[in-house]
Parts: structure tokens; sequence; C-alpha cells
């Protein structure tokens, strides 16, 4: 955690405050949701509460909380009550080791008559030295809560829902793995942060002494992996259950899935998972295609240099080139999440076997076939 | 007590007592979760050894593949007679307490040779970053390769058998003759 007290504190506040984020971002979600499906089908959503209805998620908000708690009769009530607490897990250990930032290189400084310092800050919850693997790893427990909701229910709706989900997810996490192992490739490391820092500068490709560098584009994994970028954010459409692949609450045949029997503020809490696996899904576009916290055409360097021109403080200087930088990441990452929403409300629902044949079919041979591609370009250049 | 003896004996008695209640949860799904909270167990021990790639594989693997699987076979079937048919019998009985011996002698052999081993060193703070991943794919692909190959050749021969049974008559895709 740290060597000294305000190490400690520093670290501890980073995670409790990108937990919070994370929970806090979904009645924005939900709102910026609700009122964009409501301009693509051309009317206006709750704009009643408040200004814009902004304030509809705090009355939403209290809702939940004084729903009626409600358990079904033939319910395993230990699976019951733990599966909405084990589904806030995953999305938030995941979003907690990818990095948000650059890292912040303080110099010691005094305060309450003693020298505090040198420390190194990164903007992230912790540096899992596995990197993606880490993440992949806790995502790949998100198939529980559903299993355990839809067993745990004692209904047969809530079943069927949490077999098509649990299935869907490990189907697509396949398509998903590979799409990564493209771009573990084209960087040759695990750790995110390397990832990021790999994409700075203008794009530019160099084989056989040969070099072109294009200096209008930043130098981004999208222009490496095109196809890895499309598998992925197809895969994360399935992977967080959202439409086009929603078949795991489908209300036309299953009521609601595997939440059939949830209300109130457990049904908030599966709501909460779903919307972090989003965030999650979006930030990980972001950092493996989309240059991270980057600013295209602007480096790290060149913004602390500018910030210096009218702050003193090399400290002052270097959190707020943090900040700028966590702005940047957080404008692309509300750009995916936007993409997320807008498909929802474009796309209809797959069938079933529509989807697994998409799945199986289509995305896995597409994402071998670009692994091979891959490796044999990287093999052929190296 | 350290941070890590302490994290140590929570995450060995918390291992421990779930892979007990694997054996002796009464429902099958319940014995599954509970394999499940081993294996992150397992894996979250070999973190702390400093084994970071193997704990990730861990989860991936086991919790994230293979027990999905598990649990998605036994919530669709009808385990009753199945339970009926295994509790009950002389062979089976025979078969379950030779089972517990071999385990039994498994288990005793294994702390045997690790209490008159030589322990391993730790060696510092554990390599961050690709190293020890590297250093494992190299081994596998140069030193190990033909055992890694033949594992694969093995489960590809696995998956081909279990279409063939289930499509074979009695199996669960049985072709039709008509």
């Amino acid at each position: 955690m740290g060597s000294d007290i305000f190490e400690v504190t520093v670290n501890a506040l980073k995670l409790v405050t990108i937990f919070l984020v994370m929970v806090s971002l979904v009645p924005s979600l939900v709102w910026l949701e609700r009122r964009g499906a409501a301009f693509i089908q051309d009317r206006l959503g709750p704009n009643r509460v408040g200004p814009l209805g902004l304030t509809q998620l705090a009355a939403d908000a209290v809702k939940f909380i004084f729903k009626e708690e409600f358990v079904p009769a033939k319910a395993i009530k230990f699976m019951f009550y733990g599966a909405p607490v084990f589904a806030l897990l995953p999305a938030s250990l995941a979003l907690c080791a990818l990095p948000l930032g650059p890292i912040i290189n303080i110099i010691p400084f005094e305060a309450f008559g003693q020298t505090w310092g040198p420390y190194i800050f990164s903007i992230q919850g912790y540096e899992a030295s596995l990197g993606i693997l880490f993440v992949l790893a806790a995502s790949s427990l998100a198939v529980y809560p559903i299993l355990m909701a839809g067993w745990g229910s004692g209904n047969k709706y809530s079943l069927f829902g949490a077999l098509r989900g649990s299935s869907q997810i490990i189907s697509y996490e396949l398509a998903m793995g590979l799409a990564i192992l493209g771009v573990i490739l084209i960087f040759g490391t695990f750790n995110l942060n390397e990832m990021v820092t790999a994409q700075n500068g203008p794009l530019s490709f160099s084989a056989f002494d040969y070099s072109m560098t294009l200096s209008f584009l930043p130098n981004w994994g999208i222009f490496y992996q095109p196809i890895g970028a499309f598998l992925f954010l197809a895969a994360a459409f399935a992977e967080s259950n959202r439409l086009p692949f929603d078949l795991p609450e489908g209300e036309s045949e299953l009521v609601a899935g595997f939440h059939t029997e949830y209300g109130g503020l457990k049904m908030n809490l599966f709501f909460i998972g779903e919307y972090g696996h989003m965030i999650v899904a979006s930030a990980l576009m972001v950092i493996f295609y989309f240059g991270g916290y980057l600013i295209p055409g602007v480096s790290p360097e060149q913004v602390t240099q500018f910030l210096s021109g009218f702050i003193d403080s090399q400290n002052m200087t270097a959190v707020l080139s943090g900040l700028i930088h966590l702005g940047a990441f957080s404008i692309k990452v509300f750009i995916f999440l936007w993409i997320f929403i807008h498909v929802r409300w474009s796309l209809p629902r797959f069938r079933y076997d529509q989807l697994m044949e998409l799945g199986w079919k289509t995305m896995l041979p597409w994402a071998l076939g670009n692994l091979i591609l891959t490796a044999v370009i990287m093999a052929a250049i190296h | 007590m350290t941070a890590e003896v302490f994290l140590f004996w929570f995450l060995a008695i918390v291992t421990v007592v779930s892979a007990l209640g694997v054996l002796f949860m009464p429902n099958p799904i319940y014995s599954a979760f509970s394999l499940i909270m081993t294996m992150i167990g397992v894996s979250a021990l070999f973190a702390l050894l400093g084994a970071y790639f193997l704990a990730g594989v861990q989860v991936i693997v086991y919790a994230g593949a293979v027990l999905v699987l598990f649990v998605m076979v036994m919530m669709l079937f009808d385990l009753k007679s199945e339970i009926k048919a295994f509790t009950k019998g002389t062979l089976g009985g025979v078969f379950k307490i030779g089972s517990v011996a071999v385990l039994a002698g498994l288990i005793l052999s294994a702390i045997m040779v690790t209490t008159q081993g030589v322990a391993i060193k730790f060696q510092g703070q554990a390599d961050f970053g690709m190293q020890p991943t590297r250093l494992l794919g190299n081994k596998l692909f140069t030193q190990y390769v033909i055992i890694f190959e033949i594992l694969g050749a093995l489960l590809l021969v696995v998956a081909v058998g279990a279409v063939a049974l289930s499509r074979s008559k009695g199996g669960t895709h049985a072709r039709r003759i008509d």
C-alpha cells in the first residue's frame, strides 16, 4: 500500500473513489440511456423531475431503497441474497486494475512541519502485475452471479435466463480472448500501462528497413488490429449482456430472465454490475485500441511543459497533467458508452441459434484468423 | 503476525473448508460452488507465493470456464437417480473405500515428501511484468514442446470421442434411424 501514512491514505482513497465513481456513474448512465432512447425514438423521455429530468435519478434511487423486501417461497435464500452482492465484484475488481491516467511523480514537499516524499502515484486502483490477465480473470467470474441468481430464485424462467446468459458469456469469451491475444502480440506485454505508453506519438509502421510515418494519425492500436477491435467490441456487447445480445433477459420469452424474482435494491445491484461491465469494456476498448489516456497529437511531456509555463509548483503541474489525461480518458470512455447505448436502440435482438452461430461459426474463426495473421506478420518483421 | 502470514492462514482455512464442502455438501450444485471457492482460494495462494501467472490462469481456466460447464450441466440434469445409484451397493462401497484409501495415501506421501524435502528459497520480491510468463512460455515451447503438443492432441481426442459417443446409438445426440 505504501511506505508512510500519506501514501497509504492516497492509495486507499484512490480505491474507494474508483469504486464510488463506478457506482455513481450508473444513475447518470441510466438517465443518459432513457433520454437518449427517447430522442432516438422521437420522444422526450423523463423530463419532469428537476432540470432536464436529472433528479429523476435521485427519485429512482429512493424508490429502489424503499421497495418491499421480497423472497420467493421456493428460493434458496443463501444464493438468492448472495447473487446481487457477488454481481458487483467482478466489474469493480477489473475497473480498479485499469490505468486511468499517466504516472504522477511527486517530488519531496513540506507539510505539517515534516518533509514528505518523493512518491510515485499511478492513477489506477492498484497495479496488478498480471495486467490484462487479471482483468480477464476478474471478469470471467461474472458468470457466477447470473447462475446463482437463476438457480437460487427457484423459478424456471430465471433458470433458463441464467443458462442462456452463462452459455453466451463463455461462448463469446473465446472470441474476446483471441482478439486480446492479438493486442498482446502487437505490444508484447501484459501490462496495460506499457500498452498505453506504446501508443504515444504519430502512427509509424516499420518493417524490413522501411519505415513510414503518418504524422496526422495517432499511433493507436486500432490501426494495427482493425479486425481485432471490431471483434472485441462485438464480444464486449455479448459479455455485458447488452442488446443485441440480451437473450438472458429476453422479455418476450422469459419475463426478465435471471432477475425475474429480484426487485428494489437487489435488482439495482445487478444493474450496477451490468453497467460496470459496460464501463470496463469501454475502458478496455480505449486502452487497447484508442490510445488509453493519451491525447492525440500531444504527448504527456508536452502537456507538462505547457502547464509549467504558468504554474510554479512542479507537484501541482504533475497532478494537473494527470487530471487532464484522466479527462481525456473519460471522454473516450463516454464515447464508447454512448455507442453501447445507441446500438441498444438501433438493433433488434438475435434469436438464440443465430447468437450461437455468430459466436462459434463466425467470430471464433475470424478471431483465430486475425491471431494467426498477426503472429505471422510479427514473426516476419522481427 | 505479519500481513502475509495472516493472509496465508485466512486463505488456507477458506480453501480447506470449501474443499471439505465439496465432499460433504448434500446437493451436487453446492459441491460445485464450493469447488469454485476452492479454486479461487488456491489461485489466491499462488498469488501469495508470487506465481501471478499461475494464479491468473487458475482462475481463468478452472473457475471461469471448466466449472461453469460443471454447474450448467448439473443444473440441467435430474441427479436424484444418479445419487441413489452411487450411494447403494457393496461393489460401490468397496470402490469408495478403496479410493479414499488411495487419496489418503497420496496426501500422506505428499506431506512426507514436502516435510522431508529441501525448502525452496523465496528469492526476494517476485519479478513483476512479463518476465516469468516469458520464461514459462520459452520452456513450454522449447524444452517441453513434444509433451505440450501431445497433451493438445490428447484433448482433441477427448473432444472427438465425446462427440462420437453422444452421436452413437443410445447417446444424447443419436442419429435417428428411420
